[in-house]
């Protein structure tokens, strides 16, 4: 794929050659959505509009990283997204303690239908990941999720979200403190291969 | 642990420090045991994040022309037809409008002309002074108000021309004595003129059959000509 190509084609008016390219970041662009949003139909939704306004937008698109100008614009659709559930607030799904508190322990998670061996290991590992991430800043959320799951550099993702490197380097350390925090409550359902007993020269 | 040093950990493991950083760090973790406790966290932590597994889209999302507002390139001949179709059926309309407010207008001119002429009472009471007025002045005055009538009448509607006419060229042959009498029979003539200037319309009706004709021409010119646009650019 010559995307270089393509996204010329694209900026010409060309729907084929933006659809090529959409079929090639789909996957990425709705993962993204997915782990800032925590629900699939919304995440959906956002990688839509986000492909919509891509496409209306891309003549803006001066080179660089197509994927990082992307993850802008499916990151702002993912705003959008959230801004509107402030206006119409639904229940969410984890129990809140006796204090009104949201609860911040994996018991919520144990289904006691289910045996530890029922649970996919790959699906344990995301509801601990996208439990955490929920419980993150929004800000702490979108720079970790752009480079820690979908493997963009600190430029780009700062060119991204359009903020200085030394906020993205900030709120990454940060980030990833926090979820170190997060998963430690989780770390007895983790199988063994997930578990955050690595080295240092690991 | 402070922040700074948090910041030198997370870029250490993301490779993002100068060479000079490097060292002094690798140095201090040689004495301080807690900075590689927290390095081992977040490595680990990252490595969990990229083990996270990538779900697949859960449908395509790939665009169509209408999500994105694109419409097909229209024949040259397209707003020509478009401005036809609208100035026809716009003159179509004014017609119609024209030709009731004519008929509005006639029917209601009688009745105010009438109010001058007055009823039976108001000739009763006229008579004897009409007795008075000689015999070539009476038709003036007795007359006037269907006279009055006839100028606009006849002008809006010729056909009425014939009727008026013979009904001026009667009055200066009235008596004196007869006077009253022919008020009372000159006011039939003038409400039996109404209806018969109402079927005549301002505007002909060939004329808003040919328009409405070029509007449902032009109409279906634009509808063919967008369809074969529209093959032609799927």
């Amino acid at each position: 794929m010559n995307e270089q190509a393509l996204i010329t084609d694209a900026q010409g008016g060309n729907l084929d050659a933006f659809n090529t390219l959409v079929l090639h970041y789909q996957d990425s662009v709705f993962n993204t959505a997915l782990r800032i949003l925590g629900d699939e139909d919304q995440a959906a939704d956002a990688a839509q509009e986000a492909f919509i306004s891509a496409f209306k937008s891309i003549k803006s698109f001066r080179g660089g990283s197509f994927k990082g100008w992307l993850m802008r614009t499916v990151t702002n659709a993912c705003y959008d997204e959230l801004r509107r559930q402030k206006r119409r607030p639904t229940t969410p799904l984890e129990p809140d303690t006796d204090d009104g508190e949201e609860m911040d322990s994996p018991r919520w998670l144990a289904d006691p239908g289910m045996t530890p061996d029922q649970k996919a290991e790959a699906d344990e590992v995301e509801h601990a990941l996208q439990h955490c991430l929920n419980n993150l800043p929004l800000e702490f959320k979108t720079v970790v999720v752009m480079a820690d799951i979908q493997g963009l550099d600190y430029t780009e993702v700062s060119v991204a979200i359009r903020v200085p490197l030394g906020t993205i380097k900030s709120r990454l350390a940060r980030a990833r403190l926090r979820l170190r925090e997060c998963l430690q409550g989780f770390e007895e359902l983790l199988p063994a291969s997930y578990r955050l007993e690595e080295g240092i020269n690991a | 642990m402070n922040q700074r040093d948090l910041e030198l950990l997370s870029a250490y493991l993301d490779g993002q420090l100068n060479p000079s950083d490097v060292t002094r760090l690798e140095a201090r973790f040689q004495s301080d045991p807690q900075l590689v406790s927290v390095l081992n966290d977040l490595r680990g932590t990252r490595n969990l994040l990229r083990k996270l597994p990538a779900r697949r889209a859960p449908r395509n999302f790939t665009l169509t022309r209408k999500m994105v507002g694109q419409n097909p390139p229209l024949p040259r001949a397209y707003p020509i037809f478009r401005l036809a179709t609208a100035l026809a059926t716009l003159l179509f309309v004014f017609s119609f409008g024209l030709n009731s407010f004519s008929r509005f207008a006639a029917s209601q001119a009688p009745a105010f002309g009438m109010g001058g002429g007055g009823g039976g009472a108001e000739d009763s009471v006229a008579a004897p002074y009409a007795a008075e007025i000689p015999a070539t002045e009476a038709p003036a005055a007795t007359e006037a108000p269907s006279v009055a009538l006839a100028p606009p009448a006849s002008t809006l509607f010729p056909t009425q021309e014939a009727a008026n006419a013979a009904q001026t060229a009667e009055s200066p042959t009235l008596k004196t004595g007869e006077a009253p009498n022919e008020l009372n029979q000159s006011q039939p003539l003038t409400e039996q003129q109404v209806p018969a200037n109402a079927s005549s319309p301002l505007i002909p009706s060939v004329w808003q059959i040919g328009l409405a004709i070029v509007a449902v021409i032009g109409l279906l010119l634009m509808l063919v000509s967008r369809g074969l646009a529209m093959n032609r650019w799927r």
